[in-house]
């Protein structure tokens, strides 16, 4: 009550600030209305090059500049303090005189009384002592809005060095980062439909997000009252309870079979698997089944494939030799659940002969300090940094002196090429042969910003290092070490993401204060448990994969269509590329061909991205198959780069490519035997059913393909059609 | 039926609950009249309020951004530093000159209209080839502009939805490059519309003497037929879940077996895509380059029945090499835009955009089929420290020629150095508008976007002062 007074105290006749007796400040209005203009945005005046000559710093960053800019360039025609109306700025701004931007804001505006009293008073600079702002207080900081009452009025205060508190609500910036909801400029977010969104409040250097959620009425909405199997559901049922939205069930036990198999070890389970599992009457079967598959070397297999893809685990920077020794100590790392924490610390330390220490590679593939410290941020800490490279970060903290301050952790990595037996002397980014990461004695980066060598220091830190130790040692256990939250929240995420298919943050590797998790206490119980089991992978899996979210149906009701981040039903994705590979090959019981693997490795087990041995070799119709499916080239480190959206050229791939109709046509496989075996037409079905999808026909199906087998007089061919149908099916391609 | 739903689902189930009455009306689908044909007929219904004035466009889409004032725009009057080296030779319209690199082009002016007043404000390639290729402005000019179904669908995915063709060529054929600066640039597919409307895409080099679409040939021993007969078990299989009613993905994944299904099954596509059936004397004539023979085939898949089709002249934005890349040519890394335009995009041009014109000319097809040539902006009218130019989508010319546009006209102008337009100023807007009203599409036309928010398909206003 007493701080509602002093605003009010504090508030001009517009119930705004400033009190109309006190002198406008520039670094406090005049910039604010620069910000709430959008004039200072990067597409605007921010930009690099600024917008029709007129310069100034990108959101504010840099309050002397923008003096500099607005009063004395152009011989100080944007200011005119005899005539404050006539100064360019408020012609611009109001689109008095043409103005690219058009009008940003009335003459009876908030905005302009600002302006032009700063001007009238002689457009100075603020005195040595102005106070600056310290925080800022938004209000609310999330709320649930009930349909038909789709509007959110936010406030906001500024707390400044003096003490002083003041009422910003009409002058900070609000940005939904929904589009579909519209925020005016005094702080009303409104909403047409249901939804989700952040807004970002801006006031000078400071910002903090609201999360308003706009909840459709459904009168007849009544709570499922869901049985919670872990903590993962107690987190995901609150919400969805306060969105007024019931989770789908749980899958029958085939479907959480084909799901497990799918997950932890990237292959669908076979016809005895898949009968054994569903008519088994054990108490806590599913629960048993994730501790076994997690055992199971395609497990290993299977998500080292998922940090090869963020390692860059590649042919042409790394050679043959490196891919596969990196590849294969991943692989073991993961096999022997060595805690991931120090799974990073050796990446990060790694120095020496890349054949002698596979994780070396890592500084193989990334060259440079800043490639370095960027993926390093991307990857470890799910942190873009690139902003930064060229001005201070607009979404995030990060400044530019952070940016080249980090990347100086990496300024003395180099590296000896021992030999380089790759021909082509075009491309200067291949390498054959040994090559040797060590520290050099010296060298440090240039901030170009104040053209002077970086500090080397860690994100977020105001010290620097130390800068004679050895950096990376002491950086692998400031980053992994237990009180870096980011960390543990980073890993806990990406596990999340590809169990749930999406991240609680996501992008995973985007964390911000401007992006905010979906399910935050989710989020801080799965990384404390994390730390607690000692970076556990496996742990943190089993309580992912035994709850009731996990297990969903993909199937949505009808309050939870429309659900894309609550987890109220399983996101359907297409299988990633060497799944439906290998499952096809499966399913036909034919192995696959890759030039320079041997026959029967399966496409999950590949280490790196081209499979061919030698570069010149013909790729074969599997290699293709791959990279239509959208297996990554590995040259960025990040989730993003692999695809699973689905296109026309895939559906041709299945219906008509070369893959698929070798596996169909091959000798000796599966329907060559189901053939010789002349069993009759429901049981080759049903061999076929519950390999190809994990369940029996139904009798629908018995009966149209018994048919289609009975009144063939090629059986091969027959069985050839149906097994087509069958890995044609959505069913088989999609993860439901 | 079920019970009417809060608004957020309505849309969803609406789409549930018809789909499930088609199904039970039978017959429909032993016609053919399946439930995505029945919708489509509805919604065409709705939209063709507009006579067409065009049967086809074909889009050559320049990317990095060809210079205004060295081509189609040209000002000798303005200082050295603003008209560059090169000078204005006079056409085959009255008044219309272009530059000295262009004689070939200069003889067909006479055919052409010039929007010489195209105006916008983003500066970035990809959020600027966006708004060229959709007609909708960005919400901001960011070069991160990720390609999302958030985001508008391009003018052939418009088409594509709204005034279809009925044969076995698709609507929509787009090739032979995915444009992308860094990141993909939006704006070259259905986006919100849906996958189905997404174009016939392939990045095979038509230039290549082996070009063909492996896609469109069936593996030995399998005969249409028996695809056909696999495809109906696929079906079976499908009708057991519920995945296709309910995912929006695994619906867009069947559409494009549909999709695929007639293409695999059309001698007329196959015929379409046969640049072997040209003699040899024409394939010279529109230039042995991949930009050149991808012209031609544009000519063949025209005359085939497609409706719309986008060459992108380039993937990357270039203009740094003779050799390959597109327009954009900014004398970094000590490369002049001089030499580079003088030796790679003006005589390619030059070869390629007057053949195809008088090509589709001398086949009486330019009665029917609209050319538009275009970047995603023109270049700064002031020559930079680089002795070259920087992004300019303040003012920059558009080139139509064909069906439905007038022949040597010039329609607004840029002021005394090609700055800003003097008048008659057109936005991507309403270029978007202008070549769906050619295609008797309403711009008007309302769609729902994913957040379901009714959206006319172009914000902008079709500019009648072209038409013929």
């Amino acid at each position: 009550m007493k701080a509602r007074m002093t605003l009010a105290l504090l508030a001009c006749t517009h119930g705004l600030l400033p009190a109309s007796e006190a002198p406008v400040s520039f670094r406090n209005d005049v910039m604010a209305v620069l910000a709430k203009g959008g004039c200072n945005s990067g597409p605007c005046h921010g930009n690099a090059n600024g917008k029709a000559g007129f310069k100034i710093s990108l959101r504010g960053q840099d309050a002397d500049f923008d003096y500099d800019a607005l009063v004395r360039d152009m011989f100080g025609r944007r200011i005119n303090t005899a005539e404050p109306d006539q100064s360019l700025v408020l012609l611009k701004a109001t689109a008095t005189v043409a103005h690219e931007g058009g009008k940003r804001f009335a003459k009876d505006s908030l905005e302009y009384e600002l302006l032009k009293k700063w001007i009238a008073a002689g457009a100075a600079k603020d005195p040595e002592n102005t106070s600056t702002v310290t925080a800022i207080a938004v209000s609310p900081k999330s709320q649930v809005l009930l349909e038909p009452n789709f509007k959110a009025q936010l406030t906001a205060t500024a707390t400044f060095s003096d003490g002083t508190v003041r009422d910003i609500s009409r002058i900070a910036v609000y940005e939904p980062a929904n589009l579909a909801m519209k925020a005016t400029p005094d702080g009303l977010v409104t909403a047409e439909n249901p939804g989700e969104t952040t807004v970002m409040v801006r006031y000078l250097n400071q910002h903090l997000p609201v999360h308003l959620a706009f909840v459709p009425a459904r009168p007849d909405f009544k709570w499922a009252k869901p049985k919670a199997n872990n903590y993962v559901d107690r987190h995901v049922d609150a919400k969805l309870k306060t969105l007024r939205t019931n989770p789908s069930p749980v899958i029958d036990d085939g479907l959480f079979l084909r799901r497990a198999y799918l997950d932890l070890l990237g292959v669908v389970p076979t016809e005895n698997e898949a009968k054994a599992f569903v008519q088994s009457k054990e108490r806590r079967k599913r629960a048993r089944l994730i501790d076994a598959l997690l055992e199971r070397p395609e497990f290993a297999e299977h998500w080292a494939l998922k940090w090869a893809d963020l390692l860059r685990v590649e042919e042409k920077a790394l050679d043959r030799k490196g891919v596969e020794l990196f590849h294969r100590w991943i692989r073991e790392s993961i096999a022997n659940n060595k805690p991931v924490d120090q799974f990073v610390r050796e990446i990060i330390t790694a120095r020496g002969s890349t054949y002698q220490n596979p994780p070396a590679n890592f500084y193989r593939s990334t060259r440079t300090p800043t490639a370095r410290s960027e993926t390093i941020a991307q990857v470890f800490l799910g942190t873009r940094l690139q902003c930064a490279q060229c001005h201070n970060h607009p979404f995030d903290k990060w400044t530019q002196d952070d940016y080249y301050d980090w990347a100086g952790l990496f300024a003395r990595v180099d590296y000896k090429v021992l030999e380089n037996r790759y021909r082509d002397n075009l491309d200067k980014h291949a390498f054959e042969g040994e090559q040797v990461v060590f520290t050099a004695m010296k060298g440090e980066v240039k901030n170009p910003r104040i053209n002077k060598d970086a500090s080397p220091r860690f994100l977020g830190r105001t010290q620097p290092v130390d800068g004679e130790q050895d950096r990376l040692k002491e950086l692998a256990t400031w980053l992994t070490s237990p009180e870096n939250k980011l960390f543990a929240r980073v890993q806990a995420n990406r596990i999340w993401y590809h169990l749930m298919g999406r991240g609680i943050v996501d992008p995973i590797d985007d964390f911000r204060a401007t992006n905010l998790p979906s399910h935050p206490e989710l989020l801080d119980e799965l990384s404390a448990d994390f730390v607690k089991s000692g970076y556990n992978l496996k742990h943190l899996i089993r309580v992912i994969m035994n709850s009731r979210a996990y297990q969903a149906s993909a199937l949505p009701n009808d309050t939870n269509a429309d659900d894309t981040i609550n987890y109220s039903h399983t996101l359907v994705r297409r299988l990633d590329a060497e799944e439906v590979l290998d499952a096809l090959s499966q399913v036909t019981g034919t192995p696959l061909k890759f030039n320079g693997y041997p026959e029967g490795f399966r496409a999950g087990q590949i280490p790196g991205v081209h499979a061919v041995a030698m570069r010149r070799n013909k790729v074969t119709g599997a290699d293709t198959f791959l990279t239509v499916f959208g297996k990554p080239e590995r040259l960025l480190a990040t989730e993003e780069e692999r695809s699973c959206t689905t296109n026309l050229g895939q559906a041709l791939q299945l219906m008509t490519g070369p893959a698929l109709a070798e596996l169909l046509s091959e000798k000796n496989g599966r329907l060559d035997k189901l053939v010789a075996s002349g069993k009759p037409a429901g049981e080759m079905l049903n061999e076929l059913y519950w390999t190809a999808l994990t369940r029996p026909p139904t009798a629908t199906e018995t009966t149209s393909l018994s048919h289609h087998l009975d009144q063939s007089t090629d059986k091969r061919a027959a069985l050839e059609d149906i097994t087509w149908a069958l890995v044609n099916s959505k069913e088989f391609v999609m993860r439901h | 039926m079920k019970k009417p739903l809060s608004s957020a689902c309505s849309s969803y189930h609406a789409c549930s609950v018809s789909r499930r009455h088609a199904l039970k009306v039978g017959g429909l689908g032993l016609l053919g009249l399946n439930f995505p044909w029945l919708l489509r007929a509805e919604e065409i219904a709705k939209a063709a309020k507009i006579k067409p004035r065009i049967k086809s466009l074909i889009l050559l889409f320049q990317w990095g951004g060809p210079s205004h004032i060295d081509m189609f725009d040209m000002k000798p009057d303005a200082p050295e530093e603003i008209r560059g080296p090169h000078k204005p030779i006079s056409s085959s319209a009255d008044g219309i000159q272009v530059s000295e690199h262009l004689p070939k082009t200069a003889k067909i002016m006479d055919k052409v209209t010039l929007i010489r007043s195209m105006h916008h404000t983003m500066n970035n390639h990809n959020s600027a080839g966006y708004y060229a290729l959709t007609g909708a402005a960005p919400a901001t000019d960011d070069q991160r502009l990720r390609d999302s179904n958030d985001l508008y669908p391009t003018w052939g995915s418009v088409v594509d939805k709204f005034a279809p063709n009925s044969g076995e060529v698709p609507t929509f054929i787009s090739y032979p490059h995915v444009i992308r600066d860094g990141s993909i640039t939006p704006g070259q597919h259905a986006s919100f519309l849906g996958k189905q409307h997404d174009p016939l895409f392939f990045t095979q080099d038509p230039n290549n003497a082996n070009f063909a679409l492996p896609e469109l040939t069936l593996p030995a021993g399998i005969s249409y037929e028996r695809l056909h007969a696999r495809r109906e078990l696929q079906k079976i299989v499908d009708a057991q879940t519920r995945l296709m009613e309910t995912s929006a993905e695994t619906r867009g994944f069947d559409t494009y077996y549909e999709k695929a299904m007639t293409m695999l099954g059309s001698e007329k596509l196959r015929q379409a895509f046969d640049l072997s059936k040209e003699p040899d004397v024409m394939r010279d004539a529109y230039g042995r380059t991949t930009y050149g023979q991808s012209c031609l085939l544009a000519r063949r898949l025209v005359e085939h029945g497609a409706k719309f089709v986008t060459v992108y002249f380039d993937d990357s934005i270039g203009g740094q090499s003779t050799t390959d890349g597109g327009w954009d040519t900014h004398g970094f890394n000590d490369t002049k835009m001089y030499p580079i335009i003088e030796k790679r995009h003006l005589p390619i041009t030059e070869q390629t955009l007057p053949t195809l014109i008088n090509d589709l000319d001398t086949r009486g097809m330019l009665k029917d089929t609209l050319v538009v040539w275009m970047g995603e902006f023109g270049r700064t009218p002031k020559i930079n420290g680089n002795a070259s130019r920087d992004h300019w989508p303040q003012c920059y010319t558009t080139l139509l020629a064909g069906a439905g546009v007038k022949k040597g006209f010039v329609y607004g102008a840029s002021d005394r150095d090609g700055r800003y337009p003097a008048e008659n100023m057109v936005r991507p807007d309403d270029l978007a508008a202008t070549l769906y009203h050619l295609f008797g599409i309403d711009p008007a036309t309302e769609v729902v976007d994913r957040n379901a928010r009714p959206l006319p398909i172009a914000k902008g206003k079709a500019v009648t002062g072209i038409f013929a």
